[in-house]
């Protein structure tokens, strides 16, 4: 109950937040955006034709009066019709389930093996195994995230490489041909991620060990394991959690983009960048103000679960 | 009676080494930086002979035919319509390093004063309004905001450069913010504040200073993030307009990749990595050079 009214607070804390975003986006994307009146018109239009087609649009209207529409769409969830003409709701239905089972296994992959070799490099610290960690973190951090796509699809996919998994493209009706086509994109995002968590992991890890309450632990003679799972890894848990929540609205929009675009999959990524480059202004309204949703769940979701770990953290 | 000379000997100076100094000094020792840091100058030069329109002027004349191999001519052969891939690879370092420059040096200065202003009034009406900026420009997917800018800038070279400072500040205020209200708390300002130095001056000359060596280290991460980002962008169609880049060079070999021919790709992204990583690997030792905690 605590945790409920807690959250809910959270969340009316969070609208200054949309409403800057929505604000932004609006101001960006529909009244600096481009003109649409003539890509809706025929050849040759009458002076009337057009001063309809703008009234539709709503170009006669003030500022404040356009952006309150544009807030009503959000809140009903109503963003009208895609350029396609179908509806940008039925369009979100169909591609966010896509993106969601592309980018999960990687998403997971990446934290967990980004941790095993944090761990690693942490309980060996200053020797050969840490150094080759870090060494080759380095590496994948230097890495374009274009160039590892499209290399790990010269290498797995290409006729020239291994030539295992499907160049481009996407089917899941069945599982064999969900996992030959998430292969790639999978390894593409763990990769791409490897470096920077590693990093990060490690230098929390490492952080924890010098202090002087794990000296302590060592010196009453407790077990090397239990200090490490309790003492260490325990209080390592508010930064991890951060760091995992964190990078979720970036993959769903980022990762999903490039991955989406480049493989030809459609999920929400691949829409996203149509809508960019085509102008289409009600499905960039749509991905706009649900990422500024998401982020706004994070942040709480984030607060939560710092008081499941952490007791001494009050939700006020 | 002799005048009593007041004047003792002239008492020792503190021969106390300046961060700066020591940094100097610890960085001279670190090999790994060291070479990187000569990586780095390599790139730089090739980029200022393009500046200076001593190379690579010819990045754009079709010098050959499709796909040559590897030759004298062609030091990295020719792309599909039979432009030398090397004088494409080399223009693109020095359009790499422009907009890596504007990008680092403008966005570190805005995360820099206005992080300093919030830090400085921090829990006052400023600093609410200056997360919340920071905040929802956080919130906002980073390719749909630079979309929207270019579209809002109709096709505007500098779109891509707008869009990477108005996102890239942010990280650097924030730290900055971190670091002001840890130093407005202490003696000296206080000292300052008492014998009445304006805010202002506080502000820049007293504190702003002493968080120069976070701004070092932000400026050359932000440096390979908008190197990193152009890449992305220009792939996109968003990025780099007129010109050659490195982004533009492997949107081109996706074409090429396909059909076997790898010489595009390869200059294009060996050339990137190279430099990316070497300035990875030289704001790693600035970082560690830069660190009072750690003895050297």
């Amino acid at each position: 109950m605590e945790t409920l009214q807690y959250a809910l607070r959270k969340l009316l804390a969070g609208l200054p937040l949309l409403f800057g975003v929505t604000l932004v986006s609006f101001a960006l994307m529909v009244y600096f955006g481009p003109d649409l009146t003539y890509s809706l018109l025929g050849k040759n239009p009458t002076p009337e034709q057009i001063l309809e087609v703008r009234q539709q649009l709503g170009y006669d209207q003030p500022f404040l009066q356009r952006y309150l529409g544009f807030l009503r769409e959000i809140v009903t969830l109503d963003f009208g019709n895609a350029s396609t003409g179908e509806p940008v709701t039925a369009l979100l239905a169909k591609t966010i389930p896509v993106s969601l089972i592309l980018i999960l296994p990687g998403f997971i992959l990446g934290h967990v093996v980004g941790l095993l070799l944090a761990l690693a490099a942490a309980y060996w610290r200053g020797r050969w195994p840490d150094k080759l960690i870090m060494a080759v973190a380095v590496l994948g951090m230097s890495v374009s995230f274009l160039i590892v796509i499209i290399g790990f699809q010269i290498v797995l996919s290409s006729s020239d490489g291994l030539d295992l998994f499907p160049v481009r493209g996407w089917n899941a009706s069945s599982l064999g041909s969900y996992l030959s086509y998430v292969t790639v994109p999978t390894l593409a995002t763990m990769f791409v991620a490897l470096g920077y968590d590693t990093r990060f992991y490690r230098s929390v890890i490492v952080e924890e060990m010098s202090r002087d309450h794990v000296r302590t632990a060592r010196a009453f003679g407790l077990p090397e394991s239990r200090i490490f799972l309790r003492n260490i890894l325990k209080n390592c848990l508010i930064p991890f959690i951060t760091r995992i929540m964190f990078s979720i609205p970036q993959v769903a929009i980022g990762g999903a983009l490039l991955i989406e675009s480049y493989f030809g999959i459609p999920g929400i990524g691949k829409a996203t960048y149509e809508a960019i480059v085509t102008g289409d202004q009600p499905v960039l309204k749509a991905v706009v103000s649900l990422t500024a949703i998401l982020f706004v769940l994070v942040v709480v979701l984030n607060d939560i679960l710092y008081r499941v770990v952490d007791p001494r953290v009050t939700l006020r | 009676m002799n005048a009593v000379t007041l004047a003792g000997p002239a008492p020792v100076r503190q021969r106390g080494e300046s961060l700066w100094r020591k940094a100097a000094r610890k960085f001279g020792r670190d090999r790994i930086g060291m070479l990187a840091l000569g990586v780095v100058l390599l790139y730089f030069v090739a980029a200022l002979g393009v500046w200076l329109g001593w190379w690579a002027g010819g990045w754009g004349d079709l010098t050959g035919v499709k796909w040559e191999a590897v030759s004298r001519a062609h030091w990295f052969g020719t792309n599909i319509i039979g432009q030398d891939i090397f004088h494409r690879a080399i223009y693109s370092t020095a359009t790499a390093f422009e907009v890596g420059l504007v990008v680092a040096l403008v966005a570190t200065a805005i995360g820099a004063v206005l992080g300093a202003v919030a830090g400085f009034f921090v829990g006052t009406v400023l600093d609410d309004v200056l997360l919340w900026c920071m905040g929802v420009l956080d919130a906002i997917p980073f390719y749909l905001f630079v979309a929207a800018v270019a579209y809002a800038l109709t096709g505007n070279a500098w779109a891509m450069h707008v869009a990477m400072v108005a996102t890239f500040w942010v990280g650097t205020a924030r730290l900055i913010r971190g670091e002001v209200i840890k130093l407005r708390g202490m003696e000296y300002v206080l000292a300052a504040h008492s014998i009445g130095v304006s805010q202002v001056a506080i502000i820049f000359r007293h504190i702003l200073p002493n968080t120069s060596h976070i701004l070092l280290v932000q400026a050359s991460i932000t440096f390979v993030s908008a190197i990193k980002a152009e890449v992305i962008l220009s792939f996109l169609g968003i990025g780099i307009r007129d010109g050659m880049s490195w982004g533009l060079m492997i949107d081109e070999s996706t074409k090429e990749v396909l059909a076997g021919f790898y010489n595009n790709f390869l200059a294009a992204s060996l050339l990137m990595f190279g430099l990316v990583m070497a300035f990875n690997a030289v704001a790693d030792a600035l970082q560690d050079a830069l660190d009072p905690r750690k003895v050297g």
